[in-house]
C-alpha cells in the first residue's frame, strides 16, 4: 500500500516539477501533445529528470560504538524501500558540473540484537518510571519513513559516471523506536541497586519512539552508472549528523547516528 | 541486488565488530559469596543487596570471627576480607567497584540459633526507601537472650521490594505490606493484594498479594522464579505445640487468576481466601529453606509439624477473631534432642492475603490484618 502512494506522489511530483520547467521557459508556445518537444527543450536548458527507486541499507548507530556494547549478535536491515526524483540542473557548455535536488520517500530501519554491560534503560509504564543498568542481551528496532530533501553539487566524470555529494534535510513522518531487553539483569537505578534476574522468556520491553527527532540532517556522497540511455544505477552513502533523539532525552547515554547506504535504478527522462 | 545487499551486511557486522572497544571495568561492587573458617556456619549465608546474615553454630564464639568475602571481580572490600571482628553487633563493610566509581556498604549480622521471639506484635517498623524515591515498611522484632544479653533483630520478611520496581515515589499504605494503627493491641501489620500495573502485566505478575513471613524474599529471582524468591524458615531450638494470634480479613470483589497466556480473568462466584500458617521442618543441605513451591507439600519429607487456619477460618471475617492452632506433627516424624540443640530444625510463620498470591491469582483489594502473634513451645 506504502508502495503504491509513494509511486503517486513520487509522479505528482515529477509532473509538477515539468510543469515548473515549463512554465520557466514560456517565451515559446508549448502544446499539450508536444511531449518530445518539452523533453528536448529541457535537456537543452540543462534539466535532466530522473525517476529512481532502491533500498536502504544501514542502522541508527553510535559513533564510535560504547564500551557498554560488547557484541553485536545479530542484525537485519529490514526491507527499507526508497523511490523518489531527482533533478539535475548542469551548468557551462561542457556540463561538468551541476546541482542536483528532488524528493525521495524512503523507510529506514534496522533489528539488532546485542550484548550489553552496564547499559543505560528505562522503563516506563503507567507513567512510573524504573530505570536502571542493564547487563544481558538488548533487542532494538529502528523504523523511520521519511521525505528527503539532498541538494547536492554533481559532476560528472564522464559519460557514464557521475558523483554527487552534498547535505540533505529529511522530515520523518512516522517515528518507531522500541525493543526489549532479555537474559540478563537489572541493577535498580545505578549498579549498587537491587539486581533483578530475567532468564528464559522473561523479558521487559522499552519504546522510545517518541523521543526521536522529527528532522534529520546530513551529508550525501554517491555515484551513479549511466548504464543505458534511460537506465543508470545508483548508490549513495547518506550519513546523518545529528542524533535521532532528541536533545532532552538521556537515557540512552549515547547519540545515535542514521547511516545508510541507498542503492537502486534511476530511469532518467 | 541480493548480492549487494548479502555484502553490505556482513561488511557493517565486520565493521560494527571491529568497533567493538576494551571491556570496561566492572562498575558492581557485590558481595557474592562468604566462607567463615572451621565449619562455623549452620546455613548457608544469606546475602541481599545490602546486607547479609551468618547463621553460626551455638558454639562459635561470635566475638572473633574472621569472614572472607568473595565479591563482584576486581572489587575491593574494606575492612580486608579475613579481618577478624566483633560482631556482637552487626559489622559494616564498604565494598568499592572495580572502575572505583561506585561502592556500597553492607551490614553483616550474625546470628545464632533460637534467635527468635516468641510472641509478636508488630509495633516496630524501619523504613525502607526504595530506588525511586518510594518508602515502605520493613517489619522488626528484637529479641534480647536473657543469659548473654546477646541482641537480635529479626526482619520479616515480605514482597515490598519486588512491588517497590512498580510503585514509583508512594508511600507505604500503598504497598501489598504495612503496618497499620488499628491493630487488636497497638498497630498490627496489614496485608492487601495490589495490582501491579503495566509493569507487572509485562513480566507477566500482574497482581502483588500482601505477605509477611519468616525468611527471606530473594528479589533478584523474583522475576525469573516468583516461587523461589520467598525463602521461609530461620533455625528454632525448640519445639512448637501451639500457633495464635489474631487476624481478620475481607476478601476483595472480584477474583481473577491468571491463565495460560499469563493474563488475567475474572472467575464467576469465586471467593478469595487469606492463608496464615506454621511450619516446622527439619533443614538439610538439599533443602535449607522452604519455598512457594515445597512449603506446604504433602510429600515434602523435610516437614516435621503444620499448624495452619482451617477452610472455614480462611473466609472473610470483619471483627478480630482469634485462632488457636495446635502443631500437627505427620506421621513417622519425630524430634532429634541434638539435632534440636544444635539448630538443625527450623520454623516459619507466612501470612498472605491471597492464598494463591504465588500464582498471581487472587483478588484486588483483598485485605488480612494480623496482630499478636504467639508460638507455644514445650
Amino acid at each position: 500500500m506504502n508502495i503504491r502512494k509513494y509511486i503517486c506522489l513520487a509522479v505528482t511530483v515529477c509532473a509538477s516539477l515539468h510543469g515548473f520547467a515549463r512554465s520557466d521557459v514560456n517565451k515559446e508556445d508549448f502544446t499539450q501533445s508536444d511531449r518530445p518537444g518539452d523533453i528536448y527543450k529541457s535537456v537543452i536548458l540543462g534539466l535532466e529528470y530522473e525517476v529512481n527507486a532502491g533500498v536502504n541499507i544501514g542502522g541508527a548507530s553510535p559513533m564510535p560504538l560504547p564500551a557498554e556494547i560488547r557484541q553485536i549478535n545479530s542484525y537485519s536491515p529490514h526491507l527499507n524501500l526508497q523511490i523518489g526524483t531527482t533533478v539535475t540542473k548542469w551548468f557551462g557548455q561542457d556540463k561538468k558540473w551541476g546541482v542536483a535536488s528532488g524528493f525521495r520517500f524512503e523507510t529506514k530501519g534496522m533489528e539488532t540484537n546485542a550484548n550489553v554491560k552496564n547499559y543505560g534503560m528505562e522503563i516506563i509504564q503507567d507513567g512510573k518510571k524504573l530505570s536502571g543498568k542493564w547487563t544481558g542481551k538488548v533487542q532494538t528496532k529502528y523504523h523511520t519513513q521519511q521525505l528527503t530533501i539532498p541538494i547536492t553539487a554533481v559532476y560528472r566524470i564522464n559519460d557514464r559516471w557521475k558523483l554527487n555529494f552534498g547535505p540533505y534535510l529529511a522530515y520523518a513522518f512516522s517515528n518507531e523506536f522500541d525493543g526489549y531487553v532479555h537474559d540478563g539483569y537489572l541493577r535498580e537505578g545505578d549498579p549498587t541497586g537491587n539486581k533483578v534476574s530475567f532468564e528464559d522468556d522473561a523479558k521487559a520491553t522499552y519504546d522510545f519512539g517518541s523521543e526521536l527527532r522529527k528532522f534529520q540532517w546530513g551529508l550525501q556522497l554517491g555515484g551513479s552508472w549511466h548504464v543505458l540511455k534511460r537506465l543508470s544505477v545508483n548508490a549513495n552513502l547518506t550519513w546523518g549528523l545529528n542524533d535521532i533523539f532528541v536533545r532532552s532525552f538521556k537515557t540512552v547515554s549515547f547519540n545515535m547516528y542514521p547511516i545508510y547506504l541507498n542503492v537502486g535504478f534511476g530511469y532518467i527522462f | 541486488m541480493k548480492l549487494i545487499n548479502w555484502l553490505l551486511v556482513l561488511g557493517m557486522m565486520l565493521a560494527m565488530a571491529s568497533c567493538i572497544k576494551k571491556e570496561p571495568l566492572n562498575a558492581e561492587c557485590d558481595i557474592v559469596g562468604v566462607v567463615l573458617p572451621d565449619d562455623a556456619l549452620n546455613r548457608t549465608p544469606i546475602i541481599e543487596n545490602d546486607r547479609v546474615t551468618l547463621i553460626v553454630k551455638n558454639y562459635v564464639n561470635i566475638t572473633e570471627l574472621a569472614p572472607e568475602f568473595e565479591l563482584t571481580p576486581g572489587a575491593t572490600i574494606q575492612p580486608a576480607s579475613g579481618t577478624e571482628r566483633d560482631f556482637t553487633e552487626p559489622q559494616t563493610y564498604v565494598v568499592t567497584s572495580e572502575d572505583g566509581e561506585w561502592s556500597k556498604a553492607y551490614t553483616v549480622t550474625v546470628q545464632r540459633n533460637n534467635a527468635i521471639n516468641l510472641k509478636y506484635g508488630f509495633e516496630d517498623v524501619r523504613i525502607v526507601n526504595s530506588m525511586q524515591g518510594g518508602k515502605y515498611d520493613e517489619f522488626l522484632d528484637v529479641s534480647i537472650n536473657e543469659s548473654t544479653h546477646q541482641r537480635d533483630t529479626m526482619i520479616w520478611a515480605s514482597g515490598n521490594a519486588g512491588f517497590a520496581m512498580t510503585n514509583g515515589t508512594k508511600p507505604p499504605e500503598t504497598y501489598p505490606t504495612f503496618q497499620a494503627n488499628d491493630g487488636y493491641v497497638g498497630k498490627c501489620v496489614e496485608m492487601v493484594t495490589r495490582s501491579t500495573g503495566a509493569w507487572g502485566a509485562m513480566v507477566n505478575k500482574p497482581i502483588a498479594a500482601g505477605n509477611l513471613f519468616i525468611g527471606k524474599f530473594n528479589v533478584t529471582i523474583a522475576v525469573a522464579t516468583p516461587l523461589k524468591a520467598t525463602q521461609f524458615g530461620t533455625p528454632f531450638s525448640s519445639v512448637p505445640r501451639y500457633f495464635s494470634g489474631y487476624y481478620k480479613y475481607k476478601p476483595g470483589e472480584v477474583y481473577q487468576r491468571l491463565n495460560e497466556s499469563n493474563k488475567l480473568e475474572p472467575v464467576e462466584g469465586k471467593v478469595d481466601e487469606c492463608n496464615i500458617y506454621a511450619v516446622f521442618y527439619e533443614s538439610t543441605p538439599e533443602m535449607e529453606w522452604l519455598d512457594g513451591s515445597n512449603v506446604l507439600s504433602d510429600d515434602n519429607p523435610n516437614i516435621i509439624a503444620v499448624a495452619r487456619l482451617s477452610d472455614e477460618q480462611r473466609q472473610a471475617t470483619e471483627e478480630w477473631t482469634y485462632f488457636h492452632l495446635p502443631f500437627v506433627f505427620r506421621d513417622g516424624k519425630t524430634i532429634d534432642p541434638d539435632k534440636l540443640e544444635n539448630g538443625i530444625y527450623s520454623i516459619t510463620i507466612v501470612m498472605t492475603s491471597s492464598i494463591d498470591g504465588d500464582y498471581f491469582s487472587g483478588a484486588v483489594g483483598s485485605t488480612l490484618c494480623v496482630d499478636e502473634l504467639e508460638l507455644k513451645c514445650d
